[in-house]
């Protein structure tokens, strides 16, 4: 942590320092504090003399202020009684630690091979939550991403190891099943999905996998040709895809938070947006679901207006 | 007098209190405020707003004999600190690795204060967790089995929350619907109101399928309806990774039992597999799917 605290952040710190120093017999060194609670140098040695020093209750008689005794490299509080134990965590506070462990718990779970042993992780938790209430052990469910936890652990293996990979994927947005000798390089979540990034052999370039399409993941022999970290490139349309305007109805505005928009022009009451086609099945599908909540104004070559009424055919063709 | 001396001495004063204190009395207690009235109660006012974003349980109380009641302050030592809560050091430690490999939304005092901030420098992150003072409130009044209400698609509700769940990118809600007297599930960013706390929670937790599982589809105020959804092979793998561990037929296909309460998000879900899917039953929804495709073919 670099740059100076404010009055508040330094004031949530001294509350936790305060009684941490006071209850250490031979006082603490200086740089403990510093670490363990992000408290720049300068400015903790500056608060403790010139403020702490002087911090008490009413009348402020010598014997009722805090003695603070700085030497090199250390300090003693003593008669720190109002401070003797530190501020509780606020609800916010413990609710985001909470947050945190519970997201990364499976995880690190799948590390340990004793399982009867409580993972620090767990019993840190376990704790906090006693701290928070009775119900707090249900009370947080966090699921980075929807994929298996054998595939996740096998592809953060072949990470760990620097070994190429061949996956069998789904292409989602072509609809179509395919297989690529892939470098990982990252694994990640976003938005509730666990992505690979790396180096597609096939493509050769780098590219974003989501995992859960990932229908299986072995590991070759073969160590990794293209290292380095992945930018998130998760969709990226190029200049070439051709384009397709939609009027949407108010009640499809959803569209333009869940799916990557060009333009939006709001036109009162309906919305016009155009959006690069990347593979004809997800305009299918983004079409079909909309039903007469969209209609199409304006679509490039080689897609035309007919694609949603020959899907909706194809599909009925199941039913008759 | 620095505005860092005057919030400790101020918070020393408040616990050392054995009565409430009027705000004059902290002024002249506590050292350091302007001398003008107008200019003191505005900083006394930021002041507590300042311990009270910190968590400090500041309690307001009219002071004894005071006629007409004015508000006196003070904190008290055991509500201050809570119940102890002391970490061993490697569990701090992963605390503080469980922070660094997610990103959760918000300032991220909890582990400064339980001095936790050293250790390993940061690692790649794997992902974000969205978070929110609404969402710290629900997960609080869970913990400590408070219930809460709200106004969610357009009616007020008082509900007892069990679990926040984090799945798919959503934060959902599942708790007891007092109003409904039916155990319901709420997409936490289409609450159209803060969350206030309404008294204990009395119903039993329950237990439910697991609440990461659950899907657009289920999320409603209706009776369940159960149908039926045979998947191809070729798409059964995702598919699978969508509804959990259901079991492949022999031709590799999938047929999966679903509880409807959206019928939208049903037909979506349906659609996302184009032709490689086929809604089984029951007839009222292979209809309402059917028909809604022949509108478009």
């Amino acid at each position: 942590m670099s740059g100076k605290l404010n009055a508040r952040d330094r004031l949530a710190r001294l509350l936790s320092v305060i009684p941490w120093v006071a209850q250490q017999p031979d006082g603490a060194l200086i740089d403990d504090i510093v670490d363990r609670y992000a408290y720049p140098r300068a400015q903790l040695l500056d608060d403790l003399q010139d403020i702490v020093f002087f911090v008490g209750v009413h009348p402020f008689t010598p014997d009722s202020l805090i003695e603070v005794e700085l030497s090199e490299d250390r300090v003693h509080i003593r008669y720190a009684e109002w401070f003797s134990r530190p501020l509780r965590l606020s609800v916010e506070d413990g609710a985001r630690l909470l947050t945190a462990g519970r997201s990364v718990l499976p995880l690190t779970e799948n590390d340990k091979p004793d399982e009867n042993a409580a993972s620090p992780l767990l019993r840190a938790l376990t704790k906090l939550g006693t701290a928070l209430g009775e119900g707090a052990s249900e009370a947080v469910h966090v699921r980075l991403g929807n994929a298996p936890a054998d595939t996740l652990g096998q592809l953060r293996e072949a990470i760990g190891d620097r070994r190429q990979i061949e996956l069998e994927y789904y292409a989602y947005g072509r609809d179509e099943l395919t297989k690529r000798r892939v470098d990982p390089a990252r694994l990640f979540s976003d938005q509730g999905n666990w992505y690979l990034g790396g180096w597609c052999h096939r493509a050769a370039g780098e590219r974003v996998f989501r995992v859960d399409r990932v229908r299986s993941v072995t590991i070759t022999s073969e160590p990794v040709e293209h290292a380095g970290p992945v930018v998130d490139t998760s969709f990226s349309p190029s200049g070439d895809d051709p384009r397709v305007v939609l009027r949407l109805e108010r009640e499809a505005r959803w569209v333009i938070e869940q799916y990557p928009v060009e333009f939006v022009d709001d036109v009162g009451d309906h919305l016009m947006v155009t959006m690069a086609v990347t593979a004809a099945p997800w305009l299918e599908r983004l079409l079909l679901r909309l039903g007469s909540a969209v209609e199409v104004v304006s679509i490039d070559s080689p897609l035309d207006r007919d694609l949603c009424r020959r899907a909706a055919t194809r599909i009925l063709r199941r039913y008759r | 007098m620095d505005k860092l001396e005057r919030l400790l001495n101020l918070t020393a004063a408040l616990l050392h209190a054995d009565r409430p204190l009027t705000a004059d009395d902290l002024r002249e207690r506590v050292g350091g405020y302007p001398d003008a009235k107008p200019s003191f109660r505005r900083t006394f006012e930021r002041d507590k707003d300042d311990l009270r974003s910190m968590g400090m349980p500041l309690r307001v109380e009219a002071v004894p004999g005071s006629n007409p009641p004015i508000d006196g302050y003070r904190l008290n030592r055991d509500e201050y600190a809570g119940a102890e809560l002391h970490f061993e050091p490697d569990e701090l430690a992963a605390l503080h690795l469980a922070t660094n490999l997610v990103q959760v939304d918000g300032d991220d005092t909890a582990l400064v204060r339980l001095g936790a901030a050293g250790g390993s420098p940061p690692e790649e992150q794997l992902g974000h967790v969205p978070f929110s003072a609404t969402l710290a409130t629900l997960i609080g009044a869970a913990a400590d089995r408070r219930a809460v209400t709200f106004t969610y698609r357009g009616a007020e509700r008082t509900v007892e929350p069990w679990r926040l769940s984090f799945s798919r990118g959503h934060w959902y809600l599942d708790g007891w619907d007092r109003t409904r007297s039916a155990e319901r599930l709420y997409r936490v960013d289409r609450l159209e109101s803060d969350v206030s706390l309404a008294g204990e929670a009395l119903e039993p937790i329950g237990s439910v399928a697991d609440p990461l599982d659950l899907r657009g589809w289920e999320l409603g105020d209706g009776p369940a309806i159960e149908a039926t959804v045979r998947i191809d092979p070729d798409q059964a793998a995702y598919a699978r990774h969508i509804l959990g561990d259901v079991a492949l037929a022999e031709d590799g296909s999938v047929t999966a039992s679903l509880q409807v309460r959206n019928i939208d998000a049903f037909r979506s879900f349906a659609l996302s597999f184009l032709e490689h899917a086929e809604v089984i039953g029951p007839p009222e929804l292979r209809v309402d799917f059917v028909s809604w495709l022949e509108a478009q073919a």
